[in-house]
């Protein structure tokens, strides 16, 4: 095996932390020099190597370390014991347009922010027309960059980044702002160093990305590598145990009550108390979780008798879209409801929503007269168990056949012979 | 293998100097009308000032120039000014520059020196322009001499110490922020404390049996001072004992430059 073009050998890193910062001399003079009022321990003993050409990332919860070893990486901090060794030209990427001057124009911004990144002016004077282009801020690369939109600004930063030719590069996510396209472009540059052999560091907090990117992934948790191993499978010992911790933090289990927020309306002869997520066995589920069966309980409250009623429930996707639904009359469901309480179970096999912030709707009608609506009320956070590379908000059914190779002479002998 | 924190050699850092140097520069005449203009007038305003008050006012006396004419008080300052601006710009600017590029630092790993020496290269271009500017006029009344030959030794010596100095006070004042304001106070009485605005035969032998005078020639900055001033208003080359002796103050603070970046240089983006 070739030698790992990153090392990283029993890091520990040690923050200390002062009651109260005395960084004046007066308050030195004064008061004595702060005395060591803590230490914070970010990282403890922690060692991994990155082959040279693969693709790393680093996983865990917010305050795992994931950034300090980032920044550790990247040079910006300096391990207070053990260490990092690196085969090759580093370039970190962790904020963009991070050195950019306001009163300075996009051209001399470009100077000054490559020279920073570690750029020679010949490189610089090399790449510029293909930087400006890249940026695709037209005019506006002779104007002082405070002018510019935040768009603009790391759009500006992403064109100098993508020049860099880097052998090993550190990338935190969050450098992904901005619009669809943007996001898309900056992925699409990752993809393509990673085909060509760049070694890459990624802290990132969209599974999906580092299932889809990674070759393995590093789990941090409270400053200690938890798991390293082949991408799939860290990411999916992670969720598992993100999810787990999901459950225990909520006192009533797979109950979905009404956020604060929602707004109630309808005549209120019948009313949505809760959702009640449930599993096949009709167990609570703390943790609703997509392509698993899910039994949605849907709790209400009757005042009168009410006759040929329909009760209704709608999916909303975290971005706003009504996604689906369903009710009770398409199933041809006849409703009559008596006084008291009661509840109605909507089941599915295998939940299709994609994980997401989903909402839910309910509504209690009965030939146009609205008994009881309650919009986008139930929050429905659905996790899943795998980093999934598909996107979207629901899964669509379908099958692939086998790939088949129309011009290839040995595969396809020719049918055209009389 | 090799350290994530790589540091190129220090002339292949120039680019980066030069950069933080144009930033400042730029920055500094960016959105003024008279743009680079002010980089004269400026010191010209400071020094038709001080001639006012000094020649008109306190009718200071000025040594006779190195051709043997009568002295020329405003030359005479201008020599003292000239030397003094670029010392206190740069003390100030490198402070200034490091605590201005802090978010930078934070994100990306340079050496911390690189935006003093970027100010200290800035406040250097306008320095050069003020003596050229000084030279001209000298040459204009005919005070040229062989000691003009040292003048770039002399630059070159007064370079490292003021870099130096910058260098050191940048550095610890990301920590003691107080540094900053005890700098100013401390130039301002340097200012005075050193034969810029006076010549030093106005300084008493003794004062309350205090050898003043001898107290003021030796510091660093006076020595520096005089013997810039010597070299081109004076058109004296300098003693032997003057030129080692701002030799080994620069030499000094070159040394304790190194040691606050090898100690404190090293953290500073957790710090800033």
């Amino acid at each position: 095996m070739s030698e790992p073009a990153i090392r990283v050998e029993d890091l520990s890193k040690v923050f200390r932390l002062h009651t109260e910062r005395r960084s004046s001399l007066k308050e030195i003079v004064v008061r004595g020099r702060s005395r060591r009022a803590g230490s914070f321990q970010a990282l403890e003993g922690v060692s991994f190597e990155v082959p040279r050409g693969t693709t790393v990332g680093l996983i865990g919860h917010n305050g795992s370390g994931k950034s300090t070893l980032l920044k550790i990486l990247a040079g910006v901090y300096r391990p207070t014991s053990g260490g990092v060794v690196v085969d090759g030209r580093v370039s970190a990427l962790l904020e963009l347009g991070a050195g950019f001057h306001g009163e300075l124009t996009g051209r001399e911004n470009i100077y000054l922010n490559g020279s920073i990144l570690g750029m020679s002016r010949r490189e610089i004077e090399s790449s510029i027309q293909e930087i400006i282009a890249f940026a695709g801020i037209g005019e506006f690369i002779d104007s002082p960059v405070k002018v510019y939109s935040s768009g603009m600004y790391v759009r500006l930063g992403f064109a100098i980044a993508v020049t860099l030719d880097p052998e090993i590069l550190i990338v935190d996510e969050i450098i992904a702002v901005g619009d669809e396209e943007f996001q898309r472009k900056c992925f699409d540059h990752l993809f393509r160093l990673r085909n060509q052999g760049t070694t890459i560091v990624l802290v990132t907090h969209s599974m999906g990305l580092a299932a889809e990117l990674c070759d393995t992934a590093v789990w941090l948790d409270h400053g200690h590598v938890r798991a390293i191993g082949p991408a799939p499978e860290v990411i999916s010992e992670y969720l598992g145990a993100v999810n787990e911790n999901e459950a225990l933090s909520n006192d009533e289990p797979g109950m979905i009550r009404a956020g604060l927020d929602a707004v109630r309306s309808g005549s209120g002869e019948v009313q949505v108390r809760a959702v009640e997520a449930l599993d096949q066995l009709g167990r609570p589920l703390p943790v609703v979780l997509t392509n698993e069966p899910l039994t949605l309980r849907v709790h209400f409250d009757v005042k009168v008798p009410v006759r040929d009623v329909t009760i209704g429930i709608g999916f909303i996707h975290e971005n706003g879209t009504g996604i689906g639904g369903s009710n009770t009359r398409e199933h041809g469901v006849p409703i009559q409801l008596e006084p008291g309480v009661g509840y109605i179970d909507y089941t599915t096999d295998r939940l299709d929503l994609m994980p997401a912030n989903w909402r839910m709707s309910t509504a209690v009608r009965s030939h146009g007269h609205v008994y009881d609506m309650l919009e986008k009320a139930f929050p429905l956070p659905v996790r899943s168990s795998g980093g999934s590379t598909e996107g979207g908000a629901v899964r669509i059914h379908g099958r692939w056949g086998a790939a088949v190779q129309e011009d290839s002479p040995s595969t396809a002998p020719s049918a055209a012979t009389p | 293998m090799r350290s994530v924190r790589y540091t190129p050699p220090l002339w292949r850092q120039w680019n980066l100097v030069w950069n933080f140097a144009q930033r400042d520069l730029k920055s500094k005449f960016k959105g003024s009308a008279l743009g680079w203009a002010w980089s004269l007038i400026v010191p010209l305003a400071t020094l038709g000032i001080y001639t006012v008050v000094f020649s008109f006012i306190f009718r200071a006396e000025p040594p006779d120039l190195g051709n043997g004419r009568d002295g020329v008080f405003v030359l005479f300052l201008f020599a003292g000014l000239t030397a003094w601006t670029f010392l206190a710009s740069s003390i100030n600017g490198g402070i200034s520059g490091l605590i201005g590029t802090g978010a930078l630092l934070k994100k990306i790993y340079f050496p911390p020196y690189a935006p003093v020496l970027g100010a200290v290269v800035a406040v250097g271009v306008q320095s050069l322009i003020e003596l050229g500017l000084f030279l001209s006029v000298l040459l204009v009344l005919g005070n040229v001499g062989w000691s003009w030959l040292l003048v770039p030794v002399w630059a070159a010596v007064f370079t490292t110490f003021t870099v130096s100095l910058a260098v050191i006070f940048a550095v610890l004042n990301v920590t003691m922020r107080d540094l900053a304001h005890l700098v100013t106070i401390a130039l301002q009485l340097l200012f005075y404390a050193t034969p810029i605005i006076y010549p030093l035969t106005l300084v008493p032998e003794h004062w309350h049996s205090v050898p003043l005078r001898v107290l003021i020639e030796w510091t660093p900055f006076s020595q520096f001072i005089q013997v810039f001033r010597g070299l081109t208003y004076g058109l004296d080359a300098g003693s032997w004992m003057s030129w080692l002796t701002m030799v080994a103050w620069a030499a000094l603070a070159l040394g304790i430059a190194a040691l606050v970046v090898r100690r404190r240089g090293g953290d500073l983006g957790e710090e800033l």
